[in-house]
């Protein structure tokens, strides 16, 4: 038989559980808002029973009586798949947004189609050249027409100084990342010491719920950098694997080893920075081209204007596209009389030539290059984001959810509490009443 | 079982609503304002780089338009010219046939001579006409008149061709060569205009009946055929007028349709444009009031 108090015991174990089951709603709602918070439950279980020995019950068996109610865990509600999957398309859209930036920077460098873009000023080249045929005799034609060609090669200067700088800003963000105090090396301390803290709470039988929400915010932050590989290597301590190389092992004294160099194919947001700062990046490769652009205008010219070359014969990339030719040096007929206009004419007929379409092709290759990269940015977006929708399905505090837990929980409060008054209320009886028949 | 929609869920979800409608609402105001509906190569590939081909195209519509101005206008000073230069030898032949009769004494022909070198100078002056500053008579020596006023008649200039580019690939002559017509004097003998205006003065003066002879006979047959030369040229001349007038519309039918062709490709089409910006406008604010009551509302807001 048990003591007469053990329906006390009972009833307060059933008090404080559920007062703490109301400590862990009243986190979930105080985190109701916080970025990377898992929602946490309170599992709750039957106490182990009270033994009955033999002959307690009617049929001369033993039973067992139930003592209540304790939390065996707190648990952290989190699907990993997920987590899986998140940083995967994440690591997509570190690629596509980082590409989209810089081909943004590109297409802001031709400034096409406008009025001042190069295909513009290429159309005022040869009208000038027209204007020179029809009146060669006239030095304000030439000078009008040297002054075109300097605001033109000045143009091909500059769109190729913007394509070089868009190249080098590449090089430097990745520099700026992965520095000995880039953003890696601070994720990769912080990862280090969170693997320490979480491996010790684990170690004494211990949850850390915040702290793995922390580390599991980190890795997402890395995963949009270069591709990202975790495995557990024992009490919750994770080694990290970080663009083919491994960024944070628990097993080393330091907990994490960096500057490392990063594979060649990193993914995410380092991958694309490497391949935009690239010889054989987007930047380069359409610089590369407008050289080609810069060439074929040089030599085409150059060969009809055959006194003195019109550009510098030296300089054949957009770079270091020069204009040679002065008002007097400029020829508009293969004779010497003034008024022969057969060179002006024929450099004339160059309008709507290689050189147009060469720079026409360029331009529309960079407008197709970088719809895709805005279209790849906004299908990783919204995979980011139906991702994350299913892990906030599933590890996000839903108010509702909460506000019917506290109902419940305070309901159990106030159950137990009324338990313990109808116990309360026995033992009065037996203590005053009892024993006092006919006083 | 159903997803479990969170409070973090639905602010999120609301949030990516409102930042789409707003870069939606501002691309289409973007457009409305600039009227373009490409504004970078990546709104449209295919079609900046077909806005780009059209625009440079309009352009050389537009010089090949001004190259035919030009042209025209040469063209138009060298047929006044030889307008001119027609009216004279009509005046000359007049004189011819009154100087041959015999009833003119010697003294009235020495006058008819004396007015023949003004007209044979002022044939010379025609020829010296200036378009822009320059010689069009010259050939491509524009900086030389053809004939030095009062000296010697040779012809100055040179034999080259002036050309006005009027359409791809498409170039006319302008200048016509002027020393077929009027040669090279009395010294070359080469029975050209200067040449046969200077024998007839000469003859008028001369005085024997040689002359005489000459006058009613070569000089009057010698003179038709460079009337006849003179003709030549001037219809020669109208025909390249005609062709630069007809280049003239043709251009412009042409600058009509690339620039409706330009239009359609660049140019945002305003009534659908201003449509879907007030659909838009309408959809982004429907999306605040319910975000305004979705983000509020939670069974927090029914329990006391």
């Amino acid at each position: 038989m048990t003591s007469a108090f053990f329906g006390l015991q009972t009833s307060l174990r059933g008090l404080l559980t559920q007062q703490q089951a109301i400590d862990v709603t009243g986190h979930n709602i105080a985190n109701a808002n916080t970025q990377g918070y898992s929602r946490q439950e309170a599992v709750l279980e039957p106490t182990r029973p009270y033994i009955l020995p033999a002959n307690s019950v009617n049929n001369g068996s033993g039973a067992q009586l139930g003592s209540g109610v304790d939390i065996a865990a707190i648990r952290r509600v989190r699907d990993q798949f997920l987590d899986l999957q998140y940083r995967a398309q994440q690591m997509s859209l570190g690629d596509a947004s980082a590409r989209t930036t810089s081909l943004d920077k590109v297409e802001g460098a031709f400034a096409e189609p406008t009025d001042d873009g190069l295909a513009a000023q290429l159309s005022r080249f040869w009208d000038a050249w027209s204007d020179v045929a029809n009146a060669p005799e006239n030095a304000g034609a030439r000078s009008a027409l040297v002054t075109t060609a300097q605001t033109l090669t000045a143009s091909f200067r500059t769109i190729s100084a913007q394509l070089t700088t868009v190249a080098q800003q590449a090089q430097d963000e990745y520099a700026a990342i992965t520095g000995a105090s880039g953003d890696v090396a601070n994720m990769a301390s912080e990862l280090a010491g969170l693997n320490r803290a979480i491996g010790d709470a684990v170690f004494r039988g211990m949850q850390p719920n915040d702290l793995m929400d922390r580390r599991d915010q980190i890795i997402d932050r890395l995963s949009q950098l270069a591709q990202v590989s975790v495995t557990d290597t024992g009490n919750s301590r994770l080694r990290i694997d970080f663009g083919g190389v491994t960024l944070v092992d628990p097993s080393t004294p330091a907990g994490f080893t960096w500057p490392q160099t990063l594979s060649r194919t990193p993914g995410g947001k380092l991958g694309a920075l490497a391949d935009l700062a690239a010889a054989t990046g987007p930047a380069l490769t359409y610089r590369t081209q407008l050289d080609a652009v810069a060439a074929d205008l040089v030599r085409s010219v150059n060969a009809l204007h055959t006194s003195t070359p019109f550009f510098d014969t030296a300089g054949t990339t957009a770079a270091t596209i020069t204009v040679l030719a002065t008002t007097a040096t400029v020829q508009t007929g293969s004779g010497r009389a003034s008024g022969e206009n057969d060179v002006a004419q024929a450099i004339a007929r160059l309008r709507s030539g290689t050189t147009d379409q060469m720079y026409q092709a360029l331009v529309a290759r960079i407008g197709t290059e970088a719809r895709a990269a805005v279209r790849g940015e906004s299908t990783a977006q919204s995979l980011v984001d139906s991702i994350e929708d299913r892990r906030q399905s599933v590890a996000g505090v839903s108010l509702d959810e909460e506000m019917t837990n506290l109902i419940r929980f305070q309901r159990g409060y106030q159950a137990s509490a009324r338990t313990m008054t109808t116990m309360d209320e026995m033992l009065e009886t037996l203590i005053t009443r009892t024993g006092r028949v006919g006083l | 079982m159903s997803m479990r929609v969170t409070t973090l869920m639905s602010s999120r979800a609301t949030l990516r609503d409102l930042n789409d409608g707003l870069s939606r609402l501002t691309r289409l105001q973007n457009q409305l304002s600039s009227g373009k509906q490409i504004t970078r190569p990546s709104d449209d590939p295919y079609g900046a780089s077909r806005a780009l081909a059209l625009r440079g195209e309009l352009g050389g519509l537009d010089q090949f338009q001004r190259n035919v101005d030009d042209g025209t206008g040469w063209l138009n000073t060298s047929d006044t010219a030889l307008g001119q230069m027609s009216d004279v030898l009509a005046r000359v032949r007049e004189l011819l046939v009154q100087g041959g009769t015999d009833t003119a004494g010697p003294s009235s022909r020495a006058a008819i001579a004396d007015e023949i070198d003004q007209l044979t100078e002022s044939v010379k002056q025609e020829a010296d006409v200036q378009y822009g500053g320059r010689s069009v008579f010259s050939g491509t020596a524009t900086d030389t008149p053809p004939y030095v006023l009062g000296g010697a008649d040779r012809y100055q200039g040179d034999a080259g061709t002036i050309t006005r580019a009027i359409g791809p690939g498409v170039e006319i002559p302008i200048n016509t060569d002027v020393r077929t017509l009027l040669g090279d004097g009395q010294a070359a003998r080469d029975d050209k205009l200067l040449n046969t205006l200077r024998d007839i003065a000469a003859h008028l003066r001369g005085g024997t009946t040689a002359d005489a002879d000459a006058l009613r006979g070569t000089d009057l047959q010698r003179l038709d055929a460079n009337l006849d030369v003179l003709n030549g040229i001037r219809a020669d001349v109208g025909a390249r007028t005609n062709r630069l007038d007809v280049a003239a519309s043709r251009l412009s039918g042409l600058a009509l349709n690339s620039t409706k062709l330009l239009s359609d490709v660049e140019d945002a089409d305003m009534a659908e444009t201003i449509t879907q910006y007030t659909t838009q406008q309408a959809a982004y604010s429907a999306a605040l009031k319910a975000g305004a009551n979705i983000v509020q509302t939670s069974l927090l807001d029914f329990l006391h």
